[in-house]
């Protein structure tokens, strides 16, 4: 684990409690809210040493984020929408959704299409993720 | 019935305005008239309006309906709701209980405000330095984050819209991260702008979009992920509204 990999993920963890925050979330939600952010940002980093591809990581972490969510909303008896948007902020491409208005203001069709599309890769991964988790634990509720 | 049926609409709103995915929430009402009484209840929901109707047991129908127009998260209230609208199906509670919890839910504490400026400006800045900005870009980028705060503040009382709010505290955003540079403070404008960017970005908006259109929502979905890009293009727009009157300008 690097130097900068350890900033990341405290940085991402602490960015996870200030959204906990705006978003009113109290109590041991606040808790698992908080580890969660911290969790995801870490087993990023961990993937990142097997895996080259960032959109497949992404796709790992939110469906690994997402089951973590789905477990604790039912031990807390509370919606799981609570923990997965929260616990998922680190992975929000904001950077690269910067670098793509950037690329498209200096009029770099190029550059901003690469940056574009990989954004939209991102998200899409980690969409994904969370919906097939989603999917699985109210396919196992429903039983 | 047509009582009962009031508070199940009252819940279900204020579910959706907390944050809410829509599948929940219909879920929610469905088993809630169901709990009192309801032959059969038919909900349909998008994120901006309600329509529920109930078929009670002497063949007498009730329809209501609810524009929502706010969006406010606030998890704390919707894990109240959620619990009352649990407490409904499983125990007969009575009208006045009913009522008595929910006014307690709708009015559950927030944080206050200062908490918030510093939930903006720590955000700011834990992404500033997440994203590999140095200590002096995260120190600019934390100031900025309050003044965000406070420029949505502003906008929020002037006009109540909520992609000019986005596209307004960009250009606060966007324009002291420029200034700072022609001060001298930091190098580049790029990490300050994507910490405070973090702040603004619909992230969150897309995230329950796609989970809508996955669990057969479709329109509540489309409506979530129309929302989620105009206000991606919002903050782009005041991104280049600085960088224009910057290029004049500086």
């Amino acid at each position: 684990m690097t130097h900068s990999e350890i900033i990341q993920i405290l940085s991402g963890f602490i960015g996870s409690i200030g959204f906990a925050f705006l978003f009113n979330i109290r109590g041991w939600r606040l808790v698992v809210t908080a580890f969660g952010g911290f969790l995801s940002w870490a087993l990023f980093c961990v993937l990142n040493n097997f895996i080259s591809s960032e959109p497949v990581n992404y796709f790992i972490v939110a469906l690994v984020i997402s089951v973590y969510a789905e477990i604790m909303a039912r031990l807390l008896k509370t919606p799981t929408t609570t923990f997965i948007t929260t616990a998922l902020i680190p992975l929000i491409p904001g950077s690269s959704l910067y670098y793509t208005m950037a690329y498209a203001f200096q009029s770099n069709s190029e550059s901003f299409l690469e940056r574009g599309v990989y954004t939209l890769q991102l998200s899409s991964a980690l969409a994904l993720g969370i919906i097939i988790a989603t999917t699985l634990a109210r396919i196992h509720s429903k039983k | 019935m047509k009582n009962l049926l009031i508070y199940a609409m009252e819940i279900g709103e204020q579910m959706l305005i907390s944050g809410a995915e829509v599948h929940r929430v219909e879920e929610s009402i469905a088993r809630m008239c169901t709990a009192f009484g309801a032959k059969r209840t038919d909900v349909f929901i998008i994120t901006s309006s309600m329509v529920v109707t109930v078929y009670a047991d002497n063949n007498e129908t009730h329809t209501q309906t609810r524009r929502i127009t706010k969006s406010d998260i606030n998890y704390e209230k919707l894990h109240r709701l959620n619990k009352l609208s649990r407490e409904i199906c499983e125990k007969n509670l009575t009208e006045q209980e009913i009522k008595e919890k929910l006014d307690l839910a709708i009015n559950c504490k927030t944080y206050p405000l200062w908490l918030e400026c510093i939930c903006y400006a720590v955000i700011a800045g834990a992404f500033t330095l997440f994203f590999g900005g140095n200590l002096i870009e995260t120190l600019v980028s934390f100031v900025i984050g309050v003044t965000v705060r406070f420029g949505i503040l502003l906008s929020e009382k002037a006009v109540s819209n909520k992609i000019f709010t986005k596209f307004f505290s960009s250009v606060i955003a966007s324009a002291l991260a420029f200034i700072a540079v022609k001060i001298g403070f930091v190098d580049s404008v790029d990490k300050v702008i994507i910490g405070n960017i973090m702040t603004l970005i619909p992230g969150i908006g897309l995230t329950n979009a796609l989970r809508d259109l996955f669990t057969g929502d479709s329109i509540a979905g489309l409506l979530r992920s129309i929302e989620a890009v105009l206000i991606a293009l919002a903050i782009a727009a005041g991104y280049f509204l600085v960088v224009v009157l910057g290029g004049v300008v500086l």
